[in-house]
């Protein structure tokens, strides 16, 4: 297998590294937060508050084939069921379970191992890769079921342990510490999906974590390859063009080409879900930056940034938190936030004063290190200007909003939240383009529909009008053939 | 690639380092009017952009200390005779920070290039001021008096120098006047290619635009040259002369107002080179940089349009 690369993106080197790779078992949280928000609708609590609950146990599902089940990480009582802030990018609040711990940390009933998994049909895989609430673990958390069953000759399984966000070491450490549960994973997705081959993508920078990989695949179905270390080397579509040179056409998925892309850390909690009937209610998570010593955590769900920061020996200055990675993530306020199942890594930073915001000088740098070809400076320019129509024909909505412009501007301009902030906005127009044009279709038919009626009614009319006409006629002629019979009869009265 | 983490300042603080070793060879032949001419310039285009932004309502500190304005002073100071009457830079600076700049919404959104603006409206209005070289070198007291036209200017530089100048400087004898400066302007021609050296290794410049505009330059007068020897300039002589190396690495570079893709900034470049021979060679005026980049500017918008990069998956 060829390696191919794409254009732009740029190499950031690990700020803040690791003498030894490791991963922590975090102390159980009093108090853990299950956000419900769902891809698509919303699962329904199936518990209420002032029940006790056990760590596994379902606590909100959904009747819905796409999304999955959230289940308690700890055994305690049901606290709350209320909307609450919590980190994401849209900014809404979300229907929440608070849980507080009694612990005891007990478990439901799990069946114990089951490393043959080749009995089951694929059917009852999904289900309980469905029923054990797993998402990509990446960051879209979309849920691993529905990409797995709704492809349709899949070839290629790329599993993507690239972890290009700089600083996020939680996939390294998974792959060093978990190398078996990872292919096991990995051949439990390769008989649901029926693809030929997997491909593991690592980046070159995580020698340990490929070798750890290397030694434990035995099937040859499955293929590690290095890829070299750049930023949004990550991001799926450049990933699937790294690895095979196939360009997915704007507007397309991988899974239309036959290609499933999954985060290495969903497949260690498919081979969880499977073979030890465990779902998913924990994640590793890197806590980094300049304002604690780095650190990766295994930690249960739920639990607040809080929980694991005061872990990780925090200094004492004032910090700024982030979550996700330095150049996609997004800022946190409040700590009291909890950890979810796409929480990658924090960052605590010690806070520092916002570079000043520059006039654009249309130097270029950020069209360079653009993954996709785009010309920020000019979408800055259209957008500012709020000319949307023009940004569009730049191709706004093909920005994969990486940050890499952000990254290397030098007049330290928020480009992508300029764009993010225009998708969102030309999104809302052309819905409501859609609307005002649903109800001008709405109002033609409306039109069309009354003229037709009057023109029916008119025809009725004429109809009957006629009909009425032809009646007085013929009972005219009617009339006059009785006046014509009397007519007779009284001739022939006065012939006699 | 590798990266520099800068900002917009730092880059123009690079630009006018890099632009230290031409002056100072400037200032090596012509002494000390060159350094006149920069003085008066930044602290005209200061005062000048300082009170436009007060009217406009902006951030002075922050907008004066991003440098652009600086620069824009010292370019068209460097671009002017050293021995330009005062008048001529404070006019001039002044018509490019408000016609060139500010008027249009300030850094960033100015379609021209300001410096070369301000350096064309002074070559139409003041064609006597704007053409009579130095030829000598001038001590700071005898630029003082020549600049500020302080004493006579005969019985300091002495009548005959200044009509030789005068005399040999005629607006039609383009040519003469690239001869009279040989060596002078071919070394002040390399510091500036020295300079431009420096921007590309420190990667504040990409290659782009001096390469093709140097290659436009060198076609175009190889061909010229080649239709008949004896009537047209020698390619190593558009080469050494005049505002050259000066052009290609400072003025057409300025990314506000040249085209901002990569293919576009060949083409921009390219077509400058070919418009400096074609006015050097054909038109009325001793130096076509100016006018080339201003014409070329107006092109940008087009260019960027027809030179968009190949969009990933489209």
């Amino acid at each position: 297998m060829g390696n191919y690369s794409f254009n732009g993106g740029i190499v950031i080197k690990n700020p803040y590294l690791l003498n030894k790779v490791e991963i922590i078992q975090a102390s159980l949280p009093k108090k853990i937060i299950l956000p419900l928000q769902k891809f698509d609708g919303k699962a329904e609590p199936c518990v209420s508050v002032g029940d006790y609950v056990l760590v596994g146990q379902v606590v909100a599902s959904t009747e819905s084939g796409f999304d999955v089940s959230s289940h308690s990480s700890i055994s305690g009582v049901v606290l709350s069921i209320d909307t609450q802030d919590i980190a994401h990018k849209s900014g809404f609040k979300f229907q929440c379970i608070t849980i507080k711990s009694d612990g005891e940390d007990k478990w439901i009933d799990n069946k114990g191992c089951n490393v043959d998994f080749l009995h089951y049909s694929k059917e009852v895989l999904v289900g309980i890769i469905q029923k054990s609430g797993i998402v990509g673990m990446g960051g879209a958390g979309f849920p691993t079921h529905v990409k797995i069953s709704k492809v349709l000759d899949c070839h290629t399984l790329i599993i993507n342990g690239t972890e290009c966000e700089p600083g996020v070491m939680c996939d390294d450490a998974l792959m060093q510490f978990y190398p078996k549960e990872i292919i096991l994973g990995i051949e439990i997705l390769l008989y649901i999906c029926g693809a030929d081959r997997a491909i593991i993508a690592i980046e070159d920078d995580k020698q340990a974590a490929y070798q750890a990989l290397l030694t434990v695949n035995h099937n040859d179905r499955i293929n590690i390859n290095q890829i070299p270390t750049k930023y949004t080397s990550g991001a799926e579509k450049l990933l699937i063009k790294a690895l095979l040179d196939i360009e997915i056409i704007s507007g397309r998925f991988a899974i239309n080409e036959g290609i499933i892309c999954q985060n290495i850390s969903t497949t260690k909690a498919v081979f969880d879900a499977v073979i030890n009937h465990k779902p998913l209610i924990s994640r590793i998570v890197t806590v980094t930056g300049n304002g604690v010593s780095p650190n990766n955590f295994e930690v249960r769900l739920g639990a607040s940034f809080k929980h694991l920061i005061s872990m990780s020996t925090p200094n004492t200055k004032e910090h700024n938190y982030r979550m996700g990675g330095m150049m996609m993530g997004i800022d946190v306020v409040d700590i009291n936030m909890p950890i979810g199942k796409t929480t990658s890594a924090i960052f605590v930073n010690n806070k520092m004063p916002k570079p000043i915001i520059q006039e654009c000088i249309r130097c270029g740098q950020c069209s360079e290190v653009c993954p996709i070809g785009l010309l920020p400076q000019q979408l800055y320019w259209y957008v500012k200007s709020k000319s949307f129509e023009k940004a569009l024909k730049y191709n706004l909505p093909d920005c994969i909003e990486c940050a890499c412009c952000d990254y290397v501007c030098p007049s330290h301009i928020p480009l992508v939240s300029y764009f993010s902030f225009a998708k969102m906005f030309s999104k809302q127009q052309t819905i409501e383009q859609d609307k005002v044009n649903i109800a001008r279709e709405r109002f033609k038919y409306r039109e069309h529909r009354l003229k037709r009626n009057n023109l029916e009614r008119a025809q009725v009319m004429l109809d009957k009008k006629k009909f009425l006409k032809e009646k007085m006629v013929k009972e005219q002629f009617q009339k006059q053939k009785i006046i014509d019979a009397m007519k007779r009869v009284k001739q022939v009265k006065d012939n006699f | 690639m590798t990266l520099i983490l800068s900002s917009t300042s730092w880059m123009m603080r690079q630009v006018i380092y890099a632009l230290a070793l031409g002056i100072f060879v400037s200032y090596y032949f012509f002494g000390w009017g060159i350094v006149l001419q920069i003085v008066l310039g930044v602290i005209t285009a200061v005062v000048v952009e300082s009170a436009f932004l007060a009217l406009r309502r902006r951030d002075i500190i922050s907008s004066i200390s991003d440098g652009s304005v600086i620069l824009t002073a010292i370019l068209l100071a460097i671009s002017i005779p050293s021995i330009a009457p005062w008048w001529v830079i404070i006019v001039g600076i002044s018509f490019a920070i408000i016609f060139g700049k500010q008027l249009y919404g300030g850094l960033g959104n100015n379609l021209f290039n300001p410096a070369m603006l301000g350096y064309v409206f002074l070559l139409i209005s003041y064609p006597l001021q704007m053409s009579t070289w130095s030829i000598n070198f001038l001590s700071f007291n005898q630029a003082l008096e020549v600049v500020f036209n302080l004493s006579n200017i005969d019985a300091i530089s002495g009548a005959t120098k200044l009509d030789e100048i005068k005399n040999s400087l005629s607006l039609s004898s383009s040519i003469q006047q690239l001869e009279i400066h040989f060596p002078s302007q071919a070394w002040i021609n390399a510091g500036f290619f020295f300079g431009g050296v420096y921007l590309l290794f420190r990667k504040i410049i990409s290659w782009h635009i001096p390469v093709s505009f140097l290659v436009g330059i060198v076609i175009t007068s190889v061909l010229l040259w080649i239709s008949n020897v004896d009537l047209y300039i020698p390619m190593q002589n558009h080469i050494m002369l005049g505002g050259t190396m000066l052009g290609a690495f400072f003025i057409a570079t300025d990314p506000v107002s040249a085209s901002t893709t990569l293919k576009g900034r060949i083409i921009y470049g390219f077509l400058i080179g070919v418009i400096i021979v074609i006015i050097r060679t054909f038109g009325g005026y001793p130096d076509g940089i100016a006018f080339a980049v201003l014409l070329m500017n107006m092109t940008v918008p087009l260019i960027d349009i027809y030179t968009q990069p190949k969009v990933f998956g489209k």
